[in-house]
């Protein structure tokens, strides 16, 4: 499966991080999409088709909490893989994303053997634990 | 009871691990010599610094030599150091910054919740430290790096 994939961070060199640990994890991925914030991240998702999602949480404008609240929101993307990929590694806001709809978590530092782990976990998930 | 200086030897071997995870992990790169580098005061430095809340409250801060900031923002954009802007040796410096910080409070037992501030990231010419706290550095390729972490567990 050839995935697209959204990578949203106020930070365009983690953007370009996030877009090369992908290369090196060996996964699929059909195209890169990005966005700034969760404001610019609503408006990629509601133009282009996403198979999953990794977000940052502390950004401008719209941070990451409040676009994955509004995300799930949108029944066309209850079931999007949201993986949130931040320092941040303490129980309270791990449990908050989660509950807020989130798939999973990369704690940073991270490298591609995370990056592909999480991201095959969610996507079984996803699949009711079919084979990506 | 609360014994401060050795809660400060944990901070200063957490920052250490910290920081080494985060630049093998992100940055491809590993210290070079075991023996901690004299401050690097006065000295050309790539320097970032951020602010965090929550509890505890506190300030990181790291400083690089722009061989070493070069180096670093080349590795973890996967590109050769002459084709890295000066922008994005900032920006990556700042990454360190917060990813090394956010690692360091996270592994911390007493740590209940925290926000990081963007961090502010400069190149100056002569440098001088600005926050009190546990210190440590690294050589890499290129010179030296050096973290220091204030960590306020019940700020007035």
């Amino acid at each position: 499966m050839s995935l697209n994939i959204l990578i949203v961070d106020d930070s365009p060199v983690m953007r370009s991080f996030v877009r090369r640990v992908m290369q090196l994890s060996g996964l699929d991925v059909n195209q890169y999409l990005e966005a700034a914030n969760g404001a610019e991240a609503l408006d990629v998702a509601a133009s282009q088709p996403i198979d999953a999602v990794f977000t940052d949480i502390n950004m401008p404008i719209m941070d990451g909490e409040e676009f994955v609240r509004r995300l799930r929101q949108q029944p066309a993307f209850n079931h999007t893989p949201v993986i949130v990929i931040s320092t941040d590694a303490t129980a309270n806001r791990i449990e908050n994303m989660i509950a807020l709809g989130a798939s999973g978590y990369i704690q940073k530092p991270f490298g591609p053997e995370q990056l592909r782990n999480e991201t095959e976990r969610v996507l079984n998930l996803n699949n009711g634990g079919a084979c990506v | 009871m609360f014994d401060a200086s050795r809660e400060n030897d944990l901070v200063r071997a957490l920052l250490a691990s910290c920081c080494e995870q985060v630049l093998e992990t992100m940055f491809f790169s590993s210290p070079l010599d075991p023996t901690e580098p004299p401050l690097s005061t006065g000295q050309a430095r790539v320097h970032s610094r951020l602010a965090f809340r929550g509890r505890p409250a506190g300030a990181f801060e790291v400083d690089a030599d722009p061989q070493v900031s070069r180096h670093l923002a080349a590795s973890f954009l996967g590109l050769a150091e002459a084709d890295v802007s000066p922008q994005q040796v900032i920006d990556v410096l700042g990454e360190f910054a917060n990813m090394a910080c956010g690692s360091a409070l996270s592994s911390l037992a007493r740590v209940e919740y925290f926000h990081l501030d963007p961090p502010q990231t400069a190149a100056v010419d002569c440098f001088t430290p600005s926050i009190e706290g546990v210190r440590r550095a690294f050589v890499l390729e290129g010179g030296t790096l050096g973290v220091c972490l204030r960590v306020e567990f019940d700020p007035e």
